[in-house]
Protein backbone atom coordinates (compact mmCIF):
# COMPACT_ATOMS: atom_id res chain seq x y z
CA UNK A 1 0.00 0.00 0.00
CA UNK A 2 1.32 3.70 -1.45
CA UNK A 3 -0.07 6.73 -0.08
CA UNK A 4 -0.49 9.30 -3.47
CA UNK A 5 -0.49 12.87 -2.10
CA UNK A 6 -2.63 14.95 -4.24
CA UNK A 7 -2.64 18.80 -4.13
CA UNK A 8 -4.75 21.22 -3.08
CA UNK A 9 -5.72 22.06 -6.42
CA UNK A 10 -6.83 18.72 -8.14
CA UNK A 11 -8.73 17.71 -4.43
CA UNK A 12 -12.20 18.32 -5.83
CA UNK A 13 -11.72 14.94 -8.04
CA UNK A 14 -10.65 13.34 -4.64
CA UNK A 15 -13.43 14.48 -2.81
CA UNK A 16 -11.88 16.92 -1.03
CA UNK A 17 -9.14 13.82 -0.04
CA UNK A 18 -5.33 15.30 0.39
CA UNK A 19 -3.87 11.59 0.23
CA UNK A 20 -5.14 8.44 -1.69
CA UNK A 21 -3.94 5.18 -0.25
CA UNK A 22 -3.82 1.81 -2.65
CA UNK A 23 -1.74 -0.64 -4.20
CA UNK A 24 0.82 0.03 -7.06
CA UNK A 25 3.73 -1.04 -8.37
CA UNK A 26 5.36 1.90 -10.22
CA UNK A 27 4.40 5.44 -10.26
CA UNK A 28 2.74 4.67 -13.93
CA UNK A 29 0.68 1.85 -11.79
CA UNK A 30 0.06 4.33 -9.07
CA UNK A 31 -1.52 7.24 -11.46
CA UNK A 32 -3.66 4.58 -13.19
CA UNK A 33 -5.23 3.34 -9.82
CA UNK A 34 -5.59 7.10 -8.66
CA UNK A 35 -7.54 7.35 -12.15
CA UNK A 36 -9.67 4.30 -11.62
CA UNK A 37 -10.85 5.50 -7.79
CA UNK A 38 -11.11 9.03 -8.92
CA UNK A 39 -11.46 9.38 -12.62
CA UNK A 40 -9.99 12.78 -14.09
CA UNK A 41 -7.06 13.09 -12.03
CA UNK A 42 -4.85 11.15 -14.00
CA UNK A 43 -5.23 13.55 -17.13
CA UNK A 44 -3.90 16.41 -15.07
CA UNK A 45 -1.33 14.79 -14.33
CA UNK A 46 -0.03 12.80 -17.73
CA UNK A 47 -0.86 14.16 -21.65
CA UNK A 48 -2.56 12.42 -23.94
CA UNK A 49 0.95 10.55 -24.87
CA UNK A 50 1.23 9.07 -21.40
CA UNK A 51 3.97 11.95 -20.49
CA UNK A 52 3.88 13.85 -17.28
CA UNK A 53 2.42 17.39 -17.84
CA UNK A 54 5.33 19.86 -18.43
CA UNK A 55 3.85 21.92 -15.65
CA UNK A 56 3.73 18.85 -13.26
CA UNK A 57 6.43 17.27 -10.95
CA UNK A 58 6.13 14.07 -9.11
CA UNK A 59 8.04 13.07 -6.66
CA UNK A 60 8.85 9.34 -4.28
CA UNK A 61 9.27 10.52 -0.78
CA UNK A 62 12.20 13.26 -1.52
CA UNK A 63 13.20 12.25 -4.37
CA UNK A 64 12.23 13.42 -7.78
CA UNK A 65 10.92 11.12 -10.05
CA UNK A 66 13.01 11.96 -12.99
CA UNK A 67 16.03 10.98 -10.41
CA UNK A 68 14.84 7.43 -10.04
CA UNK A 69 13.31 5.40 -13.25
CA UNK A 70 10.82 8.04 -14.25
CA UNK A 71 7.11 6.60 -14.24
CA UNK A 72 8.35 3.49 -14.21
CA UNK A 73 9.85 4.06 -10.72
CA UNK A 74 9.33 0.89 -8.78
CA UNK A 75 7.28 1.49 -5.45
CA UNK A 76 7.79 0.10 -1.96
CA UNK A 77 5.13 -0.75 0.76
CA UNK A 78 4.77 3.18 2.46
CA UNK A 79 6.00 4.97 0.00
CA UNK A 80 4.93 8.25 -0.52
CA UNK A 81 4.07 9.78 -4.24
CA UNK A 82 3.53 13.58 -4.09
CA UNK A 83 2.18 15.14 -7.38
CA UNK A 84 3.31 18.78 -6.99
CA UNK A 85 2.03 20.80 -10.11
CA UNK A 86 3.05 24.61 -10.58
CA UNK A 87 0.78 26.83 -8.80
CA UNK A 88 0.51 30.50 -8.75
CA UNK A 89 -1.94 32.15 -6.54
CA UNK A 90 -1.78 33.82 -3.12
CA UNK A 91 -2.68 37.45 -4.34
CA UNK A 92 -6.66 36.85 -5.10
CA UNK A 93 -8.97 34.82 -4.14
CA UNK B 1 26.55 47.88 2.31
CA UNK B 2 22.34 48.03 1.60
CA UNK B 3 21.21 44.64 -0.14
CA UNK B 4 17.97 45.83 -2.32
CA UNK B 5 15.46 42.98 -3.45
CA UNK B 6 13.14 42.98 -5.64
CA UNK B 7 9.89 42.17 -4.33
CA UNK B 8 7.06 40.89 -7.05
CA UNK B 9 3.66 40.93 -6.07
CA UNK B 10 2.27 42.60 -2.59
CA UNK B 11 -0.66 40.62 -1.86
CA UNK B 12 -0.85 37.80 0.43
CA UNK B 13 2.75 36.85 -0.28
CA UNK B 14 4.05 39.77 -1.11
CA UNK B 15 3.16 41.17 2.88
CA UNK B 16 4.72 39.02 4.96
CA UNK B 17 7.80 38.70 2.43
CA UNK B 18 8.48 42.40 2.19
CA UNK B 19 7.77 42.97 5.64
CA UNK B 20 10.39 40.46 6.66
CA UNK B 21 13.20 41.54 4.12
CA UNK B 22 12.75 45.11 5.28
CA UNK B 23 12.96 44.26 8.94
CA UNK B 24 16.21 42.21 7.72
CA UNK B 25 17.55 45.68 6.14
CA UNK B 26 17.27 45.14 2.83
CA UNK B 27 16.16 48.21 0.48
CA UNK B 28 12.92 47.00 -1.21
CA UNK B 29 11.19 47.55 -4.15
CA UNK B 30 8.13 45.91 -4.59
CA UNK B 31 5.84 45.81 -7.78
CA UNK B 32 2.17 45.22 -8.40
CA UNK B 33 -0.41 46.56 -10.38
CA UNK B 34 -3.13 46.23 -8.10
CA UNK B 35 -5.05 48.26 -5.69
CA UNK B 36 -5.89 47.28 -2.40
CA UNK B 37 -9.75 45.91 -1.70
CA UNK B 38 -11.95 45.30 0.93
CA UNK B 39 -12.12 41.30 0.24
CA UNK B 40 -7.95 41.09 0.08
CA UNK B 41 -8.27 42.29 4.28
CA UNK B 42 -8.56 38.72 5.64
CA UNK B 43 -5.19 37.14 3.85
CA UNK B 44 -3.53 40.54 3.47
CA UNK B 45 -2.88 42.11 7.08
CA UNK B 46 -0.24 44.41 5.79
CA UNK B 47 -3.25 46.44 4.47
CA UNK B 48 -6.20 47.99 6.50
CA UNK B 49 -9.34 49.09 5.81
CA UNK B 50 -7.98 52.47 5.10
CA UNK B 51 -5.70 51.54 2.03
CA UNK B 52 -8.86 50.45 0.08
CA UNK B 53 -8.48 51.66 -2.95
CA UNK B 54 -5.01 52.80 -2.59
CA UNK B 55 -2.25 50.82 -4.79
CA UNK B 56 -0.93 48.05 -3.48
CA UNK B 57 2.77 48.00 -3.86
CA UNK B 58 3.14 51.64 -2.66
CA UNK B 59 0.67 50.65 0.84
CA UNK B 60 3.17 47.96 1.46
CA UNK B 61 5.99 49.87 0.98
CA UNK B 62 4.65 52.43 3.04
CA UNK B 63 3.90 49.61 5.76
CA UNK B 64 7.68 48.63 5.40
CA UNK B 65 8.98 51.92 5.96
CA UNK B 66 6.94 52.67 9.25
CA UNK B 67 8.61 49.81 10.76
CA UNK B 68 11.97 51.64 10.56
CA UNK B 69 12.41 49.67 6.90
CA UNK B 70 13.40 51.33 3.46
CA UNK B 71 11.03 50.23 0.51
CA UNK B 72 9.16 52.07 -2.75
CA UNK B 73 6.38 51.07 -4.58
CA UNK B 74 5.76 50.74 -8.31
CA UNK B 75 2.46 50.18 -9.38
CA UNK B 76 2.91 48.06 -12.79
CA UNK B 77 2.49 44.22 -13.73
CA UNK B 78 6.29 43.47 -13.39
CA UNK B 79 7.41 42.07 -17.56
CA UNK B 80 10.74 41.05 -18.58
CA UNK B 81 10.76 44.58 -20.81
CA UNK B 82 10.67 46.99 -17.89
CA UNK B 83 12.73 44.48 -15.87
CA UNK B 84 15.78 45.79 -16.51
CA UNK B 85 15.03 48.97 -14.93
CA UNK B 86 13.22 48.06 -12.23
CA UNK B 87 15.48 45.17 -11.25
CA UNK B 88 18.97 46.57 -11.79
CA UNK B 89 21.39 46.28 -9.24
CA UNK B 90 19.42 44.01 -7.56
CA UNK B 91 20.86 41.32 -4.42
CA UNK B 92 17.94 39.32 -4.37
CA UNK B 93 14.66 38.80 -6.43
CA UNK B 94 11.16 36.94 -4.53
CA UNK B 95 7.82 36.59 -6.20
CA UNK B 96 4.51 36.36 -4.68
CA UNK B 97 2.45 37.09 -7.48
CA UNK B 98 -0.44 35.50 -8.58
CA UNK B 99 0.31 35.08 -12.45
CA UNK B 100 1.55 31.76 -13.53
CA UNK B 101 3.24 33.00 -16.46
CA UNK B 102 4.45 36.23 -14.36
CA UNK B 103 6.16 33.91 -11.92
CA UNK B 104 8.18 31.64 -14.90
CA UNK B 105 8.92 35.45 -16.46
CA UNK B 106 10.39 36.49 -12.82
CA UNK B 107 12.71 33.56 -12.82
CA UNK B 108 13.99 33.31 -15.89
CA UNK B 109 14.81 37.02 -15.43
CA UNK B 110 16.90 36.05 -12.27
CA UNK B 111 18.41 32.97 -13.75
CA UNK B 112 19.69 35.31 -16.25
CA UNK B 113 20.64 38.20 -14.32
CA UNK B 114 23.03 35.44 -12.12
CA UNK B 115 20.16 36.93 -9.25
CA UNK B 116 19.39 34.42 -6.40
CA UNK B 117 15.62 34.41 -6.31
CA UNK B 118 12.48 32.39 -4.36
CA UNK B 119 9.21 31.87 -6.04
CA UNK B 120 6.47 31.29 -3.93
CA UNK B 121 2.66 29.90 -4.36
CA UNK B 122 0.01 29.24 -1.85
CA UNK B 123 -3.25 27.77 -3.20
CA UNK B 124 -6.38 26.80 -0.88
CA UNK B 125 -4.67 24.72 2.63
CA UNK B 126 -0.84 24.40 1.16
CA UNK B 127 1.72 25.29 -1.14
CA UNK B 128 5.49 26.15 -2.01
CA UNK B 129 8.45 28.04 -1.96
CA UNK B 130 11.29 27.35 -4.04
CA UNK B 131 14.92 28.74 -3.69
CA UNK B 132 17.07 29.22 -6.67
CA UNK B 133 20.48 30.58 -6.78
CA UNK B 134 23.42 30.62 -9.89
CA UNK B 135 24.48 27.17 -10.43
CA UNK B 136 21.71 25.34 -8.93
CA UNK B 137 18.62 23.63 -10.70
CA UNK B 138 15.81 26.53 -11.54
CA UNK B 139 12.47 27.52 -11.59
CA UNK B 140 12.15 26.04 -15.15
CA UNK B 141 14.59 23.16 -14.51
CA UNK B 142 11.49 22.07 -11.66
CA UNK B 143 8.39 23.26 -14.05
CA UNK B 144 8.86 23.24 -17.49
CA UNK B 145 6.20 25.90 -18.06
CA UNK B 146 3.17 27.49 -16.27
CA UNK B 147 -0.33 25.23 -15.95
CA UNK B 148 -3.02 26.24 -18.59
CA UNK B 149 -5.68 28.06 -16.71
CA UNK B 150 -7.98 25.43 -16.21
CA UNK B 151 -5.32 23.61 -13.93
CA UNK B 152 -5.43 26.36 -11.12
CA UNK B 153 -9.42 26.54 -10.85
CA UNK B 154 -10.97 29.51 -8.61
CA UNK B 155 -9.21 28.09 -5.83
CA UNK B 156 -8.74 30.44 -3.15
CA UNK B 157 -6.41 30.27 -0.44
CA UNK B 158 -6.76 30.02 3.48
CA UNK B 159 -5.87 33.70 5.18
CA UNK B 160 -2.90 32.23 7.61
CA UNK B 161 -1.45 29.65 4.95
CA UNK B 162 -0.05 32.70 2.75
CA UNK B 163 1.28 34.30 6.12
CA UNK B 164 3.01 30.87 6.77
CA UNK B 165 4.05 30.21 3.27
CA UNK B 166 5.31 33.57 2.86
CA UNK B 167 7.76 33.92 5.99
CA UNK B 168 9.33 30.37 4.88
CA UNK B 169 9.96 32.06 1.79
CA UNK B 170 11.21 34.89 3.08
CA UNK B 171 13.67 33.09 5.98
CA UNK B 172 14.91 30.92 2.50
CA UNK B 173 15.79 34.69 0.92
CA UNK B 174 17.45 36.22 3.83
CA UNK B 175 19.65 32.71 3.74
CA UNK B 176 20.53 33.07 0.17
CA UNK B 177 21.06 37.16 0.36
CA UNK B 178 23.17 36.30 3.38
CA UNK B 179 25.20 33.37 0.92
CA UNK B 180 23.54 30.15 2.27
CA UNK B 181 22.81 28.27 -0.92
CA UNK B 182 22.21 24.74 1.40
CA UNK B 183 18.48 25.20 -0.52
CA UNK B 184 19.00 26.70 -3.86
CA UNK B 185 17.58 24.40 -6.02
CA UNK B 186 15.41 23.06 -3.45
CA UNK B 187 11.47 23.42 -3.26
CA UNK B 188 9.32 23.46 0.03
CA UNK B 189 6.40 21.59 -0.38
CA UNK B 190 3.45 22.47 2.14
CA UNK B 191 0.37 20.03 0.91
CA UNK B 192 -2.11 20.99 3.89
CA UNK B 193 -0.97 22.96 7.04
CA UNK B 194 -4.13 21.88 9.06
CA UNK B 195 -2.11 18.52 9.09
CA UNK B 196 1.49 19.77 9.67
CA UNK B 197 3.66 22.15 9.50
CA UNK B 198 6.77 20.09 8.09
CA UNK B 199 7.74 20.73 4.07
CA UNK B 200 8.27 17.84 1.69
CA UNK B 201 11.86 19.37 0.94
CA UNK B 202 12.52 18.25 -2.70
CA UNK B 203 16.28 18.75 -3.97
CA UNK B 204 15.67 18.66 -8.00
CA UNK B 205 18.66 18.60 -10.55
CA UNK B 206 19.38 20.87 -12.91
CA UNK B 207 17.22 19.40 -16.59
CA UNK B 208 19.30 19.09 -19.71
CA UNK B 209 18.75 21.50 -22.44
CA UNK B 210 16.74 24.28 -19.87
CA UNK B 211 16.48 27.10 -22.14
CA UNK B 212 16.49 29.48 -18.68
CA UNK B 213 19.89 27.97 -17.32
CA UNK B 214 21.21 28.14 -20.93
CA UNK B 215 20.94 31.93 -20.10
CA UNK B 216 22.68 32.28 -16.98
CA UNK B 217 26.11 33.92 -17.07
CA UNK B 218 28.43 31.62 -18.17
CA UNK B 219 30.59 32.12 -15.17
CA UNK B 220 27.59 30.69 -13.00
CA UNK B 221 26.38 27.74 -15.28
CA UNK B 222 27.10 24.65 -13.60
CA UNK B 223 30.49 22.36 -15.40
CA UNK B 224 29.15 20.20 -17.80
CA UNK B 225 30.20 17.13 -18.05
CA UNK B 226 32.18 16.39 -21.24
ZN1 LIG C 1 16.94 25.67 -15.50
Amino acid sequence: MITVRVPGPLRALTGGAAEVSLDAVTVRGALAELERKHPGVATRVLDASGAVHPFVRLFVGADDIGDLAGLETVLADRDELAIVPAIAGGAHA
Amino acid sequence: MTRRALVVGAGGLGGPLALALGAAGLELWIVDPDVVEASNLHRQVQFTPADVGQPKAARLAAAVVARGGVARGFQTRWTPDDADDLGEAMDLVVDGCDDPGTKFGVADWAVAAGTPYVIAAAVQLGGNAMAGAPGAACYRCLFEAPAPALQCATAGVLGPVVGAIGGVAAALAIGLVRGDRTHAGSIFVFDDLRAGADPRIVRFQPRPGCPACARAPVATRRAESA
